[in-house]
Order: structure tokens, then sequence, then C-alpha cells
């Protein structure tokens, strides 16, 4: 694999949307992209093509915030509590599942593309057979309620590199990992500054642990947000990535960006970097060097980003999010 | 014209045929303290006390989206990830964020047809409060200290504007402010305590403050023999009127309230707030703002209204069953309210701005017509399609809902104030 040049981070093309792009997932060995969008639709958009076309595929009824590819299977989840299978090939639903009593936030695939693991703001995580959609495991733990009393959030959801453990975090920074086979939880980290409470000027919270990314060994976990923000109308916070020794529960490092909020988090597979992405009023985006434990690049990026794929090779990706797509460069 | 009630029956008038009386023989009637003794006839009090109208204003300070509450645009640009639910009123359809008060729309009606051009934070939150905009020579009272004058006992022993503000945010946009009526109505603000701090006893018995109490009785009326004067008689009954908020601290206690009753408004800050307004009215306050602080959601206005709608979901429906319960429904009205709404536009941070151009308020209880829907903005909501009201008509629709006649006129020295904008009518349609 050719090493990928954050420090040569270029955007090459910018596709405008009318939309908001919540979710992207990518077609091995092609410029083919789709996406989870805010008019309720999933589409298939190829970035390779000159003015590229969006067909649409499922359609939620509500905003779709993930979507994932298993073969040439797309599975997609919303605000309308429901996974929806689709079948590229037949072009048609293959399998609609009401799976979550509120709205979906985040899907993953298992690295062999067996398992579905879906979070939703019910609190609970749900492992489903990618092929039968049978729900294989329900896992439990996530407090309902802020401590102020609030409902809370469940973000996000990632598996290790070698499928065995599953990741989950919610809107007040606690993180839980567990084993997939037994469903039993292995482990539990805290990130509290991802999460501001202002019980003082304006009474409610902002944040989350919004981006989660196993290290390719699988011994540590990456968890990205907005640190404390001192006025919770906005996300003028820094961006904040806390990296833990998940089965020693230590945090072992962290670092911090420019103002926004960290979406996503991508470590290329041989470990050359860690990828922070996300936004605030622009796009920000951070490669990170866990080993020499430095920043390597930091940038702004034309657009809010709500979700990252990467190429093959890792020399390219593509981030959607507030009213666009872009194609960036990093060889 | 005298000054003097006689004392006799024939004499014994409404409260309000009394001041307009006044009114129309051109007297700056609130400026004379002494014209409301002649109210205190123990029969017209009691009468005024049965009959006695109250507002509870639930103040959505930094402005609540009407799409993510009483106006939803699912499916469409500006509509957000939420979905819009039936009411138990066919055809009315408001947040799935507020199923229990979709239950319990009988009560309220919804307009949605506000433009008040004023996204501004400070002068749009007095506008909201006053219902017009001010202008130099007239500083104009607030919905409270109008309500405290027109509903104002003469001998009530409870305040008759208290204003709760915590959050220290936005805290001073819109203060609670009597304007040309006089600190007599003023508000009792609370921000930091739910009791008021400055009436509780500072280390004196009860047997101490009323001994001295009736030390200073004497002194006045020894000096006030053979004079007369309106500065002693305003002093004198503000001493009355302290004595008998300190003998009501209690009623600011939300632990005097059974567990079970402060269980189902909840631990929210917001909740008890509720609850402490209820006893208030309940009591004979007239007017009680709970400011529930801070809407301002210009990023991640999604989370944030998931937060904040629910708890107005419940924290309203609590209020108005409680009101309801006690019989007191139909003579309390429930406002909510902001200084504007949310923009449709959804900004990069998942957010929405400020917008007043066509946002949405409720009404419920006290002269309402409930699940009356008033108004119309547009498929995306950036403009009012049809009924377009402003703040004035608001207030018009506000005071007639409550008895009060919104074209009469206070006196500012011989100058007449309207009471609303001249040609501001009511919105009929949402009137019982």
């Amino acid at each position: 694999m050719p090493p990928s040049q954050p420090r040569n981070m270029r955007v090459v093309r910018e596709i405008p949307r009318q939309d908001i792009l919540f979710s992207v997932a990518r077609m091995p060995n092609s410029t083919r992209l789709f996406v989870g969008s805010s008019e309720s639709k999933v589409y298939e958009i190829d970035a390779g093509q000159t003015t590229p076309q969006a067909r649409d595929l499922a359609d939620h009824g509500r905003y779709v915030t993930s979507v994932r590819l298993m073969g040439h299977t797309v599975i997609s989840g919303g605000y309308d509590g429901r996974l929806i299978w689709w079948d590229l090939q037949a072009n048609r639903v293959l399998r609609t599942i009401e799976a979550h009593s509120r709205w979906i936030r985040s899907l993953a695939v298992s690295p062999d593309g067996t398992k579905l693991a879906s979070v939703a703001d019910d609190m609970v995580c749900r492992i489903w057979n990618t092929t039968t959609g049978e729900r294989l495991r329900e896992l439990r733990g996530h407090a309902a309620r802020t401590p102020s009393g609030f409902s809370s959030m469940l973000y996000n959801c990632v598996f290790s590199a070698d499928g065995r453990r599953l990741a989950t975090g919610d809107r007040v920074g606690h993180i839980k990992i567990w084993d997939v086979s037994s469903g039993r939880e292995l482990s539990a980290v805290e990130a509290p500054l991802l999460y501001t409470w202002d019980g003082v000027q304006r009474i409610r919270s902002i944040g989350g642990a919004r981006g989660l990314a196993f290290s390719p060994d699988g011994t540590h976990l990456a968890v990205g947000g907005v640190g404390q923000i001192n006025n919770v109308d906005s996300l003028a916070g820094p961006a904040r990535v806390e990296v833990f020794d998940w089965q020693r529960r230590q945090r072992v490092y962290e670092f911090t960006g420019q103002n926004g909020l960290v979406n996503r988090l991508v470590y290329h597979p041989q470990g050359q970097w860690l990828c922070a992405i996300g936004g605030g009023s622009n796009g920000l985006v951070l490669f990170y060097d866990p080993a020499g434990r430095s920043v390597i690049h930091q940038s702004n990026l034309p657009m809010h980003v709500h979700d990252v794929a990467f190429n093959d090779d890792f020399t390219t990706f593509y981030a959607v999010g507030h009213n666009k797509i872009a194609v960036v460069d990093i060889r | 014209m005298s000054r003097e009630f006689c004392g006799s029956g024939e004499h014994v008038v409404s409260r309000r045929g009394f001041l307009g009386t006044l009114a129309a023989a051109g007297t700056a009637a609130f400026a004379d303290m002494t014209a409301l003794q002649a109210l205190a006839v123990p029969g017209v009090s009691q009468d005024l006390r049965r009959n006695q109208k109250r507002v509870i204003l639930l103040w959505l300070a930094g402005g609540a989206s009407q799409l993510e509450t009483w106006d939803p645009k699912p499916g469409v640009r500006t509509g957000g990830p939420f979905q819009s639910i039936q009411t138990n009123v066919p055809g009315v359809r408001i947040s799935e964020l507020m199923p229990k008060m979709a239950a319990r729309l009988q009560n309220t009606c919804i307009i949605r047809s506000l433009n008040t051009r004023n996204a501004d934070h400070g002068s749009g939150a007095r506008l909201m409060m006053r219902g017009r905009i001010g202008e130099a020579a007239v500083d104009y009272p607030d919905l409270g200290a109008v309500l405290a004058r027109e509903f104002g006992l003469p001998d009530s022993q409870v305040p008759d504007y208290v204003s709760f503000y915590f959050a220290t945010e936005g805290r001073n946009m819109a203060p609670g402010n009597p304007g040309f009526l006089g600190a007599r109505f003023g508000s009792m603000d609370l921000y930091t305590s739910m009791i008021p701090e400055n009436i509780r006893r500072a280390g004196i018995s009860e047997q101490d403050h009323r001994e001295r109490a009736e030390l200073r009785d004497v002194l006045s009326r020894g000096f006030g023999r053979g004079r007369s004067s309106l500065g002693l008689d305003s002093h004198n009954q503000a001493y009355q009127r302290v004595a008998g908020i300190m003998a009501h601290e209690r009623l600011f206690d939300i632990a005097q309230e059974p567990q079970q009753i402060r269980d189902r408004y909840g631990p929210t800050l917001f909740g008890q707030q509720c609850l402490a307004a209820r006893r208030l009215v309940e009591a004979g306050v007239p007017f009680v703002r709970v400011g529930r602080a801070w809407w301002d959601s210009h990023g991640q206005n999604f989370e944030t209204h998931q937060e904040l709608v629910p708890e107005l979901d419940h924290v309203m429906c609590t209020l108005l069953d409680d009101l309801q319960d006690r019989g007191l429904l139909q003579n309390t009205l429930v406002v909510t309210l902001a200084e504007f709404g949310r923009t449709p536009n959804i900004n990069s941070q998942l957010g929405r701005d400020h917008f007043a151009s066509a946002w949405s308020c409720s009404l419920s209880g006290c002269g309402i017509r409930g699940g009356a829907v008033y108004g119309r903005s547009d498929a995306l909501g950036n403009t009012v399609a049809d009924s377009e009201i402003n703040a004035a008509r608001l207030f018009a629709t506000i005071y007639r809902a409550l008895g009060i006649n919104p074209h009469k006129n206070y006196y500012l020295g011989s100058r007449p104030i309207p009471l609303t904008d001249p040609g501001t009518e009511p919105i009929r349609e949402v009137l019982a």
C-alpha cells in the first residue's frame, strides 16, 4: 500500500448538493458512493462522473443517518428507526426491519460482513445478521437519561478490525466495549470532557462521544467530539480526541484541534495516522501520528463533514456533509 | 371627583367600571394610590378574588423553534428530522417531541402567523413582553405590570407580579418593567432562590416583627393625624404589602406540596418553577413569568430541542392538568412565548438562527377557544401565508381573553395611553 501523505492534502473536487449528507459508503475499487440524505433517501452518486447524477435507492421518509455496504447490498438506518436492505443488482428493497423505537444514529458492519450493529436513541445497540436480518444480540447499559435528567442519545458504534469487539458511545461521553459473540460488556471508559452541561448560563447541554475507532491492533480506542464549550449555543469549542487503552480503562493520550465537532474517526489500516473529521461553521480535518504523538496535518474543509469514506489505498477520501461532497487527495 | 368612597351599597361598583370612570374623567388613576382603597369593600374583594384572572407566562427565552414545537414541517428541506403527530384536535398536528400536549390540545390554541420583525434578543424580548415598540417619551409597562395593575387587589397579601429567571443568559434582556405605571406594579424577580431572599427574617423572631410593625403603625397614625399625604399613604401601603408578603413566604416553597404533586412536575428547575407558579396564581398572584432559558440553538438545534421540548411538553401539560383539576384553568391564561422563533434554514452546524418573520406561540385556558389554530406559514416556514399578526394583535387578544378592554386608556398626565396600539383588534377566532 503506497503511503498516504496528509501533508499534501488538497481538495480536488467539490460536488454541490441541496441536501445535507450524513453518511457515506463506497463501493470498493470504484468511485461509487452511497449516501444518506436529509431528503430522507439513500442515493447512489458516482463521484468519478463529470456530472454526477443521484440515483434514488431506499426511502426512509426521514433523515437517513447511516449507510453501510455489505457486498452488493446497501443497508441504511435513519430517524424512522428502520433498517432497510437494498439490493443493488435487483434494484429493489430486500428487507425492512422496524429496528429501534427511536432515531437510529449509526450503523457498523463487521469486517467479515456477517454482522451489522445499529445504535439509536432508545439507548440500545442491536446486532443483526446481515444476510438474513435476524436479530442476534441486544446490548443494553447506556443510561436513558443524562445526570441532569434529560433524554440521552447513543451516537455511534464501531467494530474492531478482527470483528471480535464492538464499541458504543453516548451523549455524556460514556463508552462501552462489548464482546460480539457473547454480548458481554468487557470494559467501559469515560470521556466526560466531550459533554458540556451548562447548568448556569443556559441550562442545557451539547456534545457527546460522536466519533469512535479501534486502532488496527485493537488495543486502543479513539473517541472524538468537541471539548468543553463556554457557550453551548454553538460548536465553539476545540475539536477533541481521546485515545484509551480500553482493556486497562486508561486514557493514554488526547489531542485537540481547531473549533468544531469530530463526527468521524478513521485509523489508517497500517497505523500511519488517525484521521479526525467533522466541523463547526466550516469543515475540519486533522491527521494525527499515533506513534509519534503529534499532529501531522490539520486543515479546513469546504463544508461541515458528517462522514467520510476512503479509497482502497487510503490516498483519497470522500467527505460528505452540509450541501456538498468533497473529494480530497492525500497522496 | 371625590377620592373617598362613601361606603354605601348603592355606590359599590365593579373594579373595571370604577377605573373606567376615573379614566374617562381624565384622572391619572394609577398615580392616586388612595383611589384603590375604595375597592377595599369586603363584598367587592371576594367577588374579584373568585373571578380573578391570572396569567402564567412560559417565557422560552432565546427563541424556541416553531418547527420543533407548534408548526412542524416534516419532509421538506427546512423541516428537520422530526415528524409531526396528530393531536386530539382533528386536522391539527404538532411536533412529535410533544406527545403529551398532542393528547390535550382541547384547552390550547396555537397561533402560527406571528411576524414581529425583530430578531434581536434584547429589543425583541422587550417588544414581546410589552406588545409594542417603545418610544422615547413613554416607558410602556410590560404585560406583567399591566396585569398587576388590572388584577392586583388593594388588600392583597401576595405580590402581583412574580418572575422566575434563574439562567444567567438573557436575564437582563427583558427584566420586569412597570414603565410609567410605577414601581408599585413592578416585578418581584427571583434569580437564584425559589423563595424571595429579601423577605426572609434575619434572625428576628415573629413576635419581634409583629411588635415592630405595631409600633411603626402607632407612630405612623400619630404622625398622620390631621395630615393628608399621598406619600404617607403610599408608604403605609408598602409596609402592609411587605408584611403580607412576608407572611406568605410559604407560598413560594414547593416543599409544602405533597411529594406526589412534586413528582408529577418532575425534578427539573423548570418543572419546579411551574409548580411554584401554580401555587402563586392559586393564592391570587395575577401574573407569574417562568423564564426557561436558553433556547438559542445556533448549533445542534435538533439535539437542543430533543432536550428541551420534551421538558416543555411534560411540564406544560402537568401545569395545565393541575390548573384544570383545581378549577383554576378557566380563569388562568397560560402563554408560551419568546422573543422570536428560529430560521427554517438549517445552518452548517445543524442549527437554526434568529427568526421573527413566521413563528408561533400558544395560549391556553382563560378566554381561549381550545383547539383553534390561527394563521399559517408557507410550505417551508419562511413567511406567513395567511392571517399575519404582530405583537400588538397578540397582546390585544391576551387582554380580551382576560376580560380587559384592549382599547382602554391609561393616562400619563393628561395624555391618554391606549393599552394596545390604536386600531389593533384581538383575534376573535381564538377567543371563547
